[in-house]
């Protein structure tokens, strides 16, 4: 009961903060949108022990636990755009598929090449802590 | 009253997928595949258009700003790896962002996309606040932008697994990275079920990958153009 009520009061508080951050962006002129601009400013926060991880925790992680919730009206927006879909929709699919695959694979098999050549050459400290938390 | 039912219904319809997936493991049960696809029938059926639909689910949407900033939570408990494996993240993200924009350049071409669809592609892959002020300045529409990246979205939660399956993909690092830089949000999201370091990898990439595009687009529109 406690921790429902602390998820809430630091939703509410994340929810004030990206608000917050939305007009810190629009009044300094920076062209970010204030979820990105508050994500780094949260991160050094954090990181600067500003703001300690316990005070946006609980309410943080179900945020993130639920991304998904959030895109879903999104997704659901394509239904606005039905005609562009039926008329172009198989050019735009190959073209998202395709660029989408070759992306994925080369950054991917790059990052993976130079990733285990560190932790080859570090030995694989590393490899046992990104283990032990998955 | 409306209000109320549609946001209910999203909510609804999102943690019976999320605990189907769950059970399953089954990607087409994944929440974004399966619960805007079972709302756009119920709209189409009903004839209900998407603008009174969205009167109740604006309240959802506004929580992805929130949840994004929250990303810096995973961000913050791995920094350490983060650090470390700077380099080879940003060179990764780098290649991956200017290959991206090209491919969607270049495809458009060869598919002889119409030309206001074909500026509107080409930031498909970065989250999409950004995506539509990139597309801004190269001259395409942001709302056809913000399709695009929701479907690319879609698209890479389903088939970026299977890659990292074909390919044998080891390290949380590159399985961030493949999630992130294409998938954008969406992929960090697939990242994190996969463990909270790929996680913290993935919504690195989708940042990086957004700067990169940012950073080059006035470039880019001279070269589009």
């Amino acid at each position: 009961m406690i921790r429902i009520a602390l998820g809430m009061l630091q939703l509410t508080g994340l929810c004030l903060f990206t608000y917050g951050m939305n007009g810190l962006s629009e009044w300094l002129g920076l062209n970010i949108p204030g979820s990105i601009l508050g994500l780094v400013i949260l991160f050094l926060l954090l990181k600067f022990n500003i703001i300690k991880l316990k005070w946006v925790e609980v309410g943080g992680n179900w945020l993130v636990a639920e991304l998904l919730l959030f895109f879903i009206p999104a997704a659901v927006g394509i239904l606005q755009y039905k005609d562009l879909i039926l008329g172009s929709g198989y050019k735009i699919l190959i073209i998202l598929l395709t660029s989408s695959s070759i992306v994925m694979i080369c950054s991917g098999l790059l990052a993976e090449k130079l990733a285990t050549r560190k932790e080859k050459a570090e030995k694989n400290e590393d490899a046992v802590f990104l283990k032990s938390n998955n | 009253m409306k209000t109320l039912f549609f946001l209910s219904l999203t909510i609804s319809i999102y943690f019976i997928s999320k605990w189907a997936y769950g059970k399953t493991n089954k990607i087409y049960f994944s929440p974004l595949v399966i619960a805007p696809l079972v709302i756009i029938m119920f709209l189409i059926l009903f004839n209900i258009p998407y603008s009174s639909y969205n009167e109740g689910s604006k309240w959802i949407t506004a929580l992805l700003q929130p949840a994004t900033v929250a990303l810096a939570i995973p961000l913050y408990r791995f920094y350490p790896i983060l650090k470390k494996y700077f380099v080879e993240i940003i060179l990764s993200v780098l290649i991956g962002s200017l290959s991206a924009i090209y491919l969607a350049y270049l495809l458009g071409k060869l598919l002889k996309l119409e030309s206001t669809l074909a500026h509107s592609i080409i930031p498909y892959s970065i989250t999409s606040p950004i995506a539509m002020d990139v597309v801004n300045l190269i001259g395409g529409v942001p709302t056809i932008t913000a399709v695009f990246v929701i479907m690319t979205g879609v698209l890479g939660m389903i088939i970026g697994p299977y890659y990292i399956q074909l390919f044998q993909i080891k390290s949380d690092i590159a399985k961030g990275v493949l999630l992130g830089t294409t998938a954008h949000g969406a992929g960090t999201a697939k990242a994190l079920e996969i463990g909270t370091g790929a996680g913290a990898v993935s919504s690195v990439c989708m940042i990086l990958a957004a700067i990169i595009s940012f950073i080059i687009s006035p470039w880019l529109m001279s070269f589009i153009l």
